[in-house]
C-alpha cells in the first residue's frame, strides 16, 4: 500500500526534473551571476542616480583605448585562437582515430593545463623559452642562435596555445568519437574516396565542436590578463589589464565601462556563433564510433610513412609546448637556492602542515577543500549543464536568447564577477531591513558551477542537436517520462559529451581563483592555486612544490573521471 | 540614524523569511547578520563583556603574516598575546585596504580595530574615495617620540610608521657580457645603449614597487619630464610586468641583469646562501625611494584602547628589531637594537627621497594614467 504514493512521488519528481533543475539554475544564476555583475556594470551607466552613456562614450571615441588597446587585445586574440588550433586539431585527429599505448590516460590529461595557475605557467615559460632557457640551450647545442621570446606578442600567443589547445582537442575529440562510423561506411560505400567521405560526412559532424573551441578561446584570450603580464609585459596591455588596473584605483566607472565594452564584443561573438551552430544540425547517431588505427602502419608504405613522420613532429611541438614548461616546474621543485637536487622545497611543505599557525595556509587543507569544491561542482554543474543542453536544443520562441544568456559566465571577465560578489553578497545586500550575505561553502560550489556548467551545456548541445529526435518521441509515445527518455535514451548517447563537460567541470574548479579567494574571505577555505600564490616569494621553490601536489592530485582526478565516465553506461 | 531603527526593528522577522526563501534552491548558502548599532556589529568581534579575553582583530596585507621564510605576523601574535590578556585576530583580504574602502562605501562596519601596512599613496586613495574618515588621529602613544621623523607620512597623524623599505635597483653582476656587470649609477645613464634591455620594472598600478620607482622618476626628471624619460625607457627596453614577484621570478632566471626592488635584497639572499654577486645593490642618483609602511585605528574599532596598546607594542625597540629582520625592512624608530648580520646587508640610501601626503594628494592617478596611456601597447 505505502509503495504506491512513494512510487507516485519518484513518477512527479520524474515529470518535473527537468523544470526542478531548470529553475534552480537560473536562481543560481541570478544570485551568483547576473546580480553581482549587474552591480559594476551599474557603475557604467549611472551616475548620481541618472542614466548616463559617458564614460562608455569617452572610451570609444579616445584613440588610446580605440586603437592601442582594444584593437590590440582583438588581434592578439586572434592570433591565439589560429594557434591553438593548429595545435589543437592534430592533437583531436589523433586521440580519436589512433590507438597507441596509454591513450586514455594522456587524453584525461590534455585539460591539465586548464588547472595550472597562470603565475606557474609563467615560471615554466620563463624557464623554457627565456634567454637561459631550454630552447636556447638546445639551439646552442646544434649551433643554431638564440632566440628572444619572452615578452614579445609570440610568448604570449604560445602561452595562450598552451591553455587552449587542450580545450580544442578535447571538444574535437569528444565529437569526433561521436561520429558514426556507418554514415562513413554508407558514403564510401557509395563511391566517395576516404578523403571525399571526411570533407561529406565526418567535417560537417566536427565543424560546431572546432567552432565552440575557436569560439571559446577567443573569449578567453580575449580576456586574457595575467599571461598577457607575466610574459609580454605592460607595453602589450589588454582591456582585461586595464579593467585590473582600473579595479586597483577604486575607477568603477572606467574599469565598468572598460568591461562593458569587452562583454558586449564577447557576447555578440558568441550570439553569431550560437546563431551558426542552430544551422549546422546534421542528423544520425553515435551508435558506433569510428575505428581507430595503430599508429605504427601495419605496412611502410610512403604515405603511411609520412603519416607517421608527421605525427612524430607534430610531437616535438607538443612536446615543447607542453612538457617542457611543467617539466621546468617540477625541476624546479627540486632544484635548491645553488642549483643542486633538494628535497627541502618539499620538506617546507611538511612542515608548514605540522607547525603553521591558523591564519596561514597549509597543504593539507587546500587538496582537501580543492577536491571537495571540485566534487561538490561536479554534483552541481552536471545536471545544470545537460538541462541547458535540452532547453537550448529544443524549438521555442526566445531560444536563441536564453542561448546567449546561458554562454554569459564564458563572456564575463572574473574580475567582474569577482568584484560584484564583493561589493554585494560578501558585505551584505539589505533586503527588507536584513543584511543577506552569501559566503561560505555553499557559495564557493555555486560560483564555481557558474563557470563551468556551459563548459558541460557547450560539450553536450551540439550531440543532442545530432540526435534523432524520433527516438524519445517514440519512447515517449511508449509511455516513458521525459526524464525517463532522458535517462535511458538520450544521455547514453551524449555521454562522450558529457564525461568532457564533467572533466571541465572539474578542471574550472581546481583552477578557478578569483570568486574563490573572495567568498572565502578570510575562512579556511582556500584552495590549491591559493596555496601557490600564497606560497611565492623571493624563492620559488616552496610554491612550484606545492604546484607538483596541485598537478598530481587533480592529474589524478582527471584520470579517474574519464576511466569511471568512460564505461558509458548509465 | 533613523535607518538604523528601523533596520533593528524589521531585521529579525525579514531574515527568517528569507532564509526561508533561500534553503530550497539548493545553491547559496545564506548567512544573514543583524545590521547593529552605531558601534558596529557585535557577533564578528570579540569584545570586553562578560570577563572574557577582547579580542583585537587587525588587517594587514597576507606576506605580513604569511610568508615562505619569515613574516612578523605569528611572532607579533604570540608576543602580544602572552603579554596583555587579549586574542590577537589576523585579517588578511585579498584587496587589501580596498577592501576597508568597500566596506565603507556600502555602509558595513570596518570589522577590524586596526590597519597595519599603509602608506602615503594608500591614504590619498582613502582620502579621495570616502568622504567619511576611515581611520582616526593616534594619540596617547608613549613611544611615538621615538620614531624617525622623516618617516612620518599623514599629516592628519592617523598612520605611525612602523618600518620602511627603500626601492632601488638590485641587479646581477655575473650577467654582464665578459662576465661583469655593472649598473648605471644615474638615471641618465640607463638610458645608454650598453643598458638596453636589462631592467625590469613592475606596474605602478599594481605594484608597490613599481608606484615607488615611477614617483622616483617624477622625482628626478620632473612631472614635465618623467614621461619622456619613460618613452626612452621604452625605447631602451625596459619591462614593465605586474608586480614584484614575476618580475623578481624572471630576474632570478637571469632573464635581465637588473630588477627594481628593495635594498635589504641581501639580506634574504645571505639566509640562504646565495651568491652576492647576484644580489648587487644601485642607488641611482645615489637615492632611494623611501617607501615607509604604517598602522592606525579604525575609526568604528570595538576595541581602541587595545589597539592603541597595540600600536606602542610595535614600537617598542625589541619589537621594532624583531619586525625588521622578520619583514626585511629598516625600522621605523631610533632606538630599535639590530643584530649586526643585518646592518651588514640591509643598505641605506646616501639621501632617501619619499613624495609626501600633499604632493601625491590630487595628483597620484593623474601621473599613473598619464604614465599609462605613454607606455602600454605600442
Amino acid at each position: 500500500m505505502s509503495g504506491i504514493p512513494a512510487r507516485r512521488v519518484t513518477r512527479l519528481l520524474e515529470q518535473r526534473l527537468l523544470s526542478v533543475v531548470a529553475a534552480a539554475t537560473a536562481v543560481i544564476l541570478l544570485v551568483l551571476f547576473y546580480y553581482p555583475v549587474a552591480t559594476v556594470f551599474a557603475d557604467a551607466v549611472l551616475e548620481e542616480g541618472g542614466f548616463t552613456l559617458d564614460p562608455i562614450i569617452s572610451i570609444l571615441t579616445n584613440e588610446f583605448y580605440l586603437v592601442d588597446i582594444i584593437w590590440f587585445t582583438a588581434k592578439q586574440a586572434f592570433y591565439s585562437t589560429i594557434a591553438s588550433l593548429a595545435l589543437g586539431l592534430p592533437a583531436a585527429w589523433l586521440f580519436s582515430r589512433f590507438e597507441f599505448p596509454g591513450r586514455e590516460t594522456l587524453r584525461s590529461l590534455t585539460i591539465l593545463p586548464f588547472v595550472m595557475p597562470s603565475i606557474m605557467v609563467a615560471i615554466g615559460f620563463v624557464a623554457t623559452f627565456g634567454r637561459n632557457g631550454t630552447l636556447n640551450r638546445a639551439l646552442s647545442v646544434v649551433g643554431l642562435p638564440p632566440v628572444e621570446l619572452l615578452f614579445t606578442l609570440e610568448a604570449i600567443i604560445v602561452a595562450h596555445a598552451f591553455y587552449n589547445a587542450p580545450l580544442v582537442a578535447r571538444i574535437v575529440t569528444a565529437a569526433w568519437e561521436s561520429v558514426d562510423a556507418r554514415t562513413v561506411e554508407t558514403a564510401r560505400s557509395l563511391g566517395a574516396n576516404p578523403r571525399r567521405a571526411f570533407r561529406d560526412v565526418v567535417l560537417p559532424q566536427l565543424l560546431p565542436s572546432v567552432g565552440i573551441g575557436a569560439t571559446l578561446t577567443f573569449i578567453f584570450t580575449f580576456a586574457s590578463f595575467p599571461i598577457v603580464l607575466a610574459l609580454g609585459g605592460f607595453q602589450l596591455a589588454t582591456i582585461e589589464v586595464f579593467v585590473y588596473s582600473k579595479v586597483r584605483d577604486l575607477a568603477y566607472a572606467e574599469a565598468a565601462s572598460l568591461a562593458v565594452i569587452e562583454t558586449v564584443i564577447s557576447l555578440t561573438l558568441t550570439a553569431v556563433y550560437l546563431w551558426y551552430e542552430a544551422n549546422q544540425r546534421a542528423a544520425g547517431g553515435a551508435a558506433s564510433p569510428l575505428p581507430r588505427q595503430s599508429v605504427l602502419p601495419a605496412d611502410w608504405t610512403p604515405k603511411a610513412a609520412l603519416r607517421t613522420v608527421g605525427i612524430a613532429g607534430y610531437g616535438i611541438i607538443i612536446g615543447l609546448v607542453f612538457i617542457v614548461p611543467i617539466a621546468s616546474m617540477v625541476l624546479a621543485s627540486v632544484t635548491g637556492g645553488d642549483g643542486g637536487f633538494t628535497l627541502s622545497h618539499y620538506a617546507f611543505l611538511v612542515e608548514r602542515q605540522a607547525t603553521g599557525a591558523s591564519f596561514q595556509v597549509k597543504p593539507l587543507p587546500a587538496i582537501w577543500n580543492s577536491l571537495v569544491f571540485a566534487a561538490g561542482t561536479l554534483l552541481v554543474a552536471v545536471p545544470m549543464g545537460v538541462t541547458m543542453a535540452i532547453l537550448t536544443t529544443r524549438q521555442y520562441r526566445g531560444r536563441g536568447l536564453i542561448n546567449v544568456l546561458s554562454m554569459a559566465p564564458f563572456a564575463v571577465s572574473g574580475i567582474v564577477v569577482g568584484l560584484g560578489l564583493l561589493r554585494g553578497l560578501v558585505f551584505g545586500v539589505d533586503v527588507f531591513g536584513t543584511r543577506i550575505r552569501v559566503t561560505g561553502t555553499l557559495a564557493i560550489i555555486a560560483a564555481h558551477s557558474v563557470g563551468a556548467y556551459p563548459f558541460v551545456t557547450r560539450n553536450v548541445a551540439p550531440l543532442f542537436s545530432r540526435l534523432d529526435g524520433r527516438l524519445v518521441e517514440s519512447a515517449r509515445s511508449l509511455g516513458a517520462t521525459r526524464t525517463r527518455a532522458l535517462l535511458d535514451i538520450e544521455l547514453p548517447l551524449v555521454w562522450t559529451g558529457v564525461v568532457a563537460g564533467a572533466a571541465f567541470a572539474v578542471a574550472i574548479s581546481i583552477g578557478e581563483f578569483d570568486s574563490t579567494i573572495i567568498l572565502a574571505e578570510g575562512s579556511g577555505s582556500y584552495t590549491m592555486p591559493v596555496a601557490v600564490e600564497r606560497f611565492l616569494g623571493r624563492r620559488l621553490g616552496p610554491a612550484t612544490a606545492m604546484g607538483c601536489v596541485l598537478l598530481v592530485v587533480t592529474s589524478m582526478s582527471f584520470v579517474v573521471i574519464d576511466r569511471f565516465g568512460g564505461r558509458g553506461e548509465l | 540614524m533613523r535607518r538604523r531603527t528601523f533596520l533593528k526593528a524589521a531585521g529579525a522577522s525579514g531574515a527568517s523569511a528569507l532564509l526561508a526563501g533561500c534553503t530550497g534552491t539548493g545553491g547559496e548558502s545564506t548567512t544573514t547578520e543583524q545590521s547593529g548599532g552605531a558601534t558596529g556589529t557585535t557577533t564578528t568581534q570579540g569584545t570586553t563583556t562578560g570577563g572574557e579575553s577582547p579580542t583585537l582583530t587587525i588587517g594587514t596585507y597576507g606576506p605580513f603574516v604569511d610568508t615562505v621564510s619569515s613574516s612578523p605576523g605569528p611572532w607579533l601574535k604570540d608576543q602580544f598575546e602572552s603579554e596583555f590578556d587579549a586574542t590577537l585576530k589576523w585579517q588578511t583580504p585579498d584587496s587589501g585596504v580596498n577592501h576597508y574602502i568597500e566596506r565603507s562605501h556600502r555602509g558595513v562596519e570596518s570589522g577590524a580595530d586596526l590597519y597595519v601596512g599603509l602608506d602615503a599613496q594608500m591614504l590619498v586613495r582613502i582620502d579621495e574615495n570616502l568622504d567619511g574618515e576611515l581611520f582616526t588621529p593616534t594619540e596617547g602613544l608613549s613611544h611615538s617620540g621615538d620614531v624617525n621623523e622623516e618617516l612620518e607620512f599623514d599629516p592628519k597623524g592617523r598612520a605611525v610608521p612602523y618600518d620602511t623599505g627603500y626601492v632601488s635597483i638590485v641587479y646581477n653582476e655575473t650577467l654582464g657580457d665578459d662576465g661583469a656587470f655593472t649598473a648605471p649609477k644615474t638615471f641618465d645613464e640607463l638610458l645608454k645603449p650598453e643598458f638596453e634591455g636589462t631592467l625590469l620594472a613592475q606596474n605602478p598600478t599594481s605594484s608597490g614597487t613599481g608606484k615607488a620607482f615611477l614617483l622616483h622618476t617624477i622625482d628626478a626628471k620632473g612631472e614635465d619630464g618623467y614621461l619622456d624619460y619613460w618613452a626612452k625607457l621604452k625605447e631602451n627596453g625596459v619591462r614593465v610586468l605586474g608586480g614584484w614577484e614575476p618580475a623578481y621570478n624572471a630576474y632570478s632566471k637571469g632573464e635581465a641583469p637588473m630588477v627594481v626592488s628593495y635594498s635589504t635584497d641581501q639580506v634574504y639572499a645571505a639566509e640562504s646562501g646565495e651568491d652576492m654577486a647576484k644580489h648587487q645593490i644601485r642607488f641611482l642618483n645615489d637615492q632611494g625611494y623611501a617607501n615607509p609602511e604604517g598602522m592606525a585605528t579604525f575609526a568604528d574599532a570595538a576595541n581602541p584602547e587595545l589597539a592603541t596598546e597595540f600600536m606602542d607594542f610595535m614600537l617598542r625597540p625589541e619589537v621594532q628589531a624583531e619586525i625588521a629582520v622578520r619583514n626585511v625592512a629598516f625600522p621605523a624608530t631610533t632606538t630599535a637594537e639590530l643584530p649586526a648580520d643585518f646592518a651588514k646587508y640591509a643598505h641605506e640610501p646616501p639621501e632617501a627621497v619619499t613624495f609626501s601626503y600633499d604632493r601625491l594628494k590630487g595628483n597620484l592617478s593623474d601621473w599613473t594614467d598619464a604614465w599609462e596611456q605613454e607606455f602600454a601597447s605600442k
